[in-house]
């Protein structure tokens, strides 16, 4: 007699999770279709209806995540919006997602689908149960993004789950902050939750609050964080029960696999026909200034890390991301990793040819890597920090998004075509620690930033101000929301003149923050934590516009500031021209100036000192800045985001201050002129291209070059299979070539 | 949506960044129009002072176009830079942001790049001195080349309109320096 099989799974239909997740990637691999689709029988028959589920579901994703904004006691969450939601399938797939911080929306799945390979199955899952994670050797950006998971039930079986990911500003890590620059293992760089089962019956376990009330420096936070987190869970299973009763079990599971095919093939259908297939490549580094972190002194390795890529269009409208060549991975937490990679793809797809709100997987399916192990976008360990694997994501991800725009333009899509920008928290208080202004133990960040930088030029008109890649409906918060959490007061928020990316069009403008420290006795700062762009920036242009400038810090300790604020002298509020700033000249105080990210300042501030924040990173400009309109140019004269000594010199362009009408006049006869001298100045100083050949060659050659480039070189040299021989070939070097170091 | 299509003039005041703001949003939140690229073709054939036919707008200024069996990358004032599956960089002016003063003149702030670490390359064509491309990248990076179009997979695949004279999709950068440039 036949045995059957006496285990019944709490998955859809009696399977076992392992065994859906099986059958899933089974179908998928054998047919190159979602769930082996081949046909599409709901949206066949009554598209509407499905369009109408489709929104149903998105519609209850986003009130959740709302709900959880108002929940939430972090002005981070509450101000700018770092949080998301999304839908799953019982395997851990996304069906549908909130805005938001949507570079996690593919890695709670990932987290979901390790927990089924696991077997969290056998130790039990049920309705109600909450499981939290924020173990970047599982998946994620780094251990500040905490996600919060609940199986979703019907009728005895798990038909999905749901996630939502919040951005905590203190995670109990060796240093404050959440982004600790010295924590180089993942044994000190947070409190870590390994996909743990933190809750039952929707609610959190005492045992789990504990955990949190004495590991982190902040816990009222982080706890309010996590009951908001759950809040949009449970609104979210509560709608997916409504949905289900209205439109019935089987239509749901069988309408949530069809939305993931249809949008898998809709992506592939997008890209042929908004794009021109090809190779794009482009390189970009990554500085890190280990020595000054407090790292042990085995990791307090200074180092520039090479990532070449090179990015295909496919014909059958697939895309393919290599990065062989990519350079050594290094004992900090700014590596990158597959799964950080995958959520920089979904951060820039979901922006930029997906964004009709129905992103998920089916969007990222059509989308492969080659992240070589052992190296810095795969390290060849688990047991790295992970304090900031979003880091080169947001420093040299973004050019990704401008090869699309390429193809975008070539296409004839010029609306859709924007120039890169780093995105990051460059320039800001990455960590803030000591006492704050209510006299209690403190630490904290700022991600004020994250609705602060320049964007990208675009192909038609210039970059916006005010904005942050990773977070699509960006804000910077209110300042009054901010002053309460952090003990410093703003004196001032402006945009810095003559700090775009210079084009025909031009970038957006980053903001400048000035600071007093406030009624604290005590506070550390440590410099924004995640964009290594000092001394190169990275490639931001297009078509002749140039990159933006990269982000700086200027800190004033011992000052006069309480003496000038009694006799009602001027403070400090911002920088009006390059070379004149407020802070040196009005106060006095011992001054230092920071331009690297992650180093502390040696100063401790206290109550009166004074803080300016660059926060940097701005796009690139789009075409030749002597093709600029002289109107756009007057327009930014008027507004003082121009001097005229730049408006000269960068676009040649004339102008004279009509004192009476308050306003500047373009002089287009001289501005012709300026042109004109322009070009023949181009003439006379371009050399043809193989001149420069045959004079860099040598350099490289006899190897005349700083240090830390050579042994970045010999990395990618070493590291990679392609790129190797491209460099070499390029350059006419013997097959083994390798620069000398020491 | 079949068959969505905007009218010319919208194209090309789009395409110029003449359209007014409101429209140019409806178009970036709207249907995406199937014509565009003719009409794109189309309208920047008129713009450009010679003949050949242009196969792909590959820059503001530089296409690639037909030019008997072969397909060059030509700029709009009329210069040739060769092969389009060359690096066209490869016959431009070029010029390294390498004193301290001219890259303070672009960034005038703390944290300018290092130009020992850092070069900023400005390439500018030899008819009109228009400068095409600026990369920033560190110091000995090979000359990047940005995009290699498989125009022959387009055309046929994509558009289904098979070009003549088809091409290998190669990139032929290093054979023109190995035969050009290494003495």
């Amino acid at each position: 007699m036949e045995e059957k099989a006496v285990k019944k799974g709490i998955g859809w239909g009696g399977k076992t999770l392992k065994e859906m997740l099986e059958k899933k990637e089974r179908l998928y691999n054998q047919t190159g279709s979602y769930y082996g689709l081949k046909q599409l029988p709901l949206a066949a028959a009554d598209p509407l209806k499905l369009e109408l589920f489709g929104t149903r579901l998105l519609s209850a994703i986003i009130a959740g995540r709302e709900a959880t904004r108002m929940i939430s006691a972090s002005p981070q969450i509450r101000e700018i919006a770092e949080l998301a939601v999304a839908l799953y399938t019982p395997e851990g797939d996304c069906i549908l997602q909130s805005t938001g911080i949507i570079i996690h929306i593919p890695l709670i799945g990932q987290v979901i689908e390790w927990m089924i390979q696991a077997n969290y199955e056998e130790e039990g899952i049920n309705d109600g149960d909450c499981f939290t994670c924020n173990d970047c050797a599982i998946a994620g950006m780094h251990t500040a993004d905490v996600y919060d998971i609940q199986p979703i039930f019907w009728e005895g079986q798990l038909i999905g789950w749901v996630g939502t990911v919040i951005m905590e500003a203190e995670v109990g890590a060796l240093l404050p902050g959440c982004m600790p620059p010295g924590a180089t293992d993942r044994f000190v760089d947070g409190l870590k939750f390994i996909a743990e089962k933190s809750g039952a019956k929707d609610k959190f376990f005492k045992s789990f609050e504990r955990k949190i009330r004495y590991g982190v420096r902040t816990p009222d936070v982080f706890l309010l964080n996590r009951k908001g987190s759950l809040a949009a869970d449970i609104a979210v299973r509560q709608q997916m029960r409504k949905i289900i009763g209205e439109f019935g079990i089987d239509y749901y599971m069988a309408a949530i696999r069809e939305l993931i095919e249809l949008e898998r093939r809709t992506q592939l259908e997008r890209v042929k026909r908004r794009t021109v297939p090809g190779r794009f490549h482009s390189p970009s580094t990554f500085e890190i200034d280990m020595q000054r972190t407090g790292a042990p002194p085995h990791h307090a390795v200074n180092r520039i890390t090479l990532v070449p890529w090179d990015f295909h269009i496919k014909p059958d409208g697939s895309y393919f991301i290599d990065f062989d060549g990519t350079g050594s991975w290094g004992w900090h937490g700014c590596n990158c990793s597959p799964s950080a990679l995958l959520g920089a793809v979904c951060m820039a797809l979901t922006q930029t040819i997906s964004y009709t709100g129905k992103s998920n997987t089916g969007t990222f399916l059509s989308v492969t890597m080659n992240a070589p192990f052992d190296t810095f976008v795969n390290p060849g360990t688990r047991n790295v920090a992970s304090t900031n694997l979003f880091a080169w994501p947001l420093n040299g991800g973004p050019k990704f998004m401008a090869q699309q725009s390429h193809a975008f333009f070539c296409r004839g899509y010029v609306e859709e075509v924007r120039c890169a920008n780093t995105s990051v928290s460059g320039g800001a208080p990455g960590g803030l620690t000591g006492k704050d202004h209510y006299g209690r133990d403190y630490s904290f960040l700022s991600t004020e930033p994250a609705g602060a930088l320049g964007g990208g030029a675009f192909a038609i008109r210039d970059g916006v101000i005010s904005e942050g890649i990773w977070q699509p409906d960006t804000d910077m918060g209110n300042v009054e929301i901010w002053e309460l959490m952090l003990p410093t007061l703003w004196l001032g928020r402006r945009l810095l003149p003559d700090s775009c990316g210079h084009g025909k069009y031009r970038s957006g403008y980053s903001l400048i923050s000035t600071f007093m420290i406030y009624k604290t006795p005590v506070l550390a700062i440590q410099s924004g934590a995640s964009s290594q762009t000092d001394k190169i920036y990275p490639n931001m242009g297009m078509f002749g516009g140039y990159s933006g400038p990269s982000s700086f810090m200027k800190l004033l300790v011992n000052t006069n500031s309480k003496h000038l604020i009694e006799g009602r002298k001027p403070l400090a509020h911002g920088i009006d021209r390059p070379g004149v700033s407020d802070l040196e000249q009005n106060i006095r105080g011992k001054l230092t100036v920071e331009t690297k990210n992650l180093p502390w300042f040696e100063d401790i501030t206290k109550d009166g000192d004074m803080l300016q924040c660059f926060y940097g990173g701005t796009g690139g400009g789009f075409g030749d800045p002597i093709k600029r309109d002289p109107a756009l140019a007057k327009k930014d004269l008027d507004n003082g985001l121009l001097t005229i000594e730049r408006c000269r010199s960068i676009y040649c362009i004339e102008a004279r201050y009509d004192a009476k009408n308050e306003e500047w006049v373009i002089d287009n006869n001289k501005t012709n002129e300026l042109r004109e001298q322009r070009r023949k100045e181009r003439l006379k100083k371009g050399i043809p291209a193989d001149q420069w050949w045959q004079k860099r060659r040598q350099n490289i050659v006899e190897g005349r070059m700083p240090p830390l480039i050579r042994k970045m070189y010999n990395e990618s040299l070493s590291k990679g299979k392609r790129w190797p021989g491209e460099f070499r070939d390029f350059w006419g070097l013997p097959q083994d070539f390798i620069f000398k170091e020491g | 949506m079949t068959g969505f299509s905007y009218p010319r003039e919208v194209i090309k005041d789009l395409i110029e960044g003449k359209l007014p703001w409101f429209e140019t949003k409806s178009i970036i939140s709207g249907y995406k129009d199937e014509d565009r690229f003719d009409k794109y073709i189309e309208i920047l054939q008129e713009k450009v002072p010679w003949q050949e036919k242009i196969l792909l707008p590959l820059t503001d200024e530089l296409y690639v176009v037909e030019k008997g069996v072969d397909r060059v990358v030509k700029c709009s004032c009329g210069h040739e830079f060769g092969d389009y599956r060359q690096n066209w960089k490869l016959k431009a002016l070029i010029h390294v942001q390498d004193s301290k003063e001219e890259i303070e003149e672009l960034y005038p702030y703390p944290g300018a790049p290092d130009p020992e670490y850092c070069e900023i390359r400005e390439y500018y064509c030899p008819g009109c001195q228009s400068q095409i491309a600026v990369e920033t990248v560190p110091f000995g990076y090979p000359m990047v080349f940005d995009f290699l179009p498989d125009i022959d997979s387009f055309y046929a695949e994509w558009l289904g309109k098979p070009l003549a004279a088809k091409k290998e999709f190669k990139d032929l950068t290093c054979e023109f320096i190995r035969q050009n440039w290494r003495k």
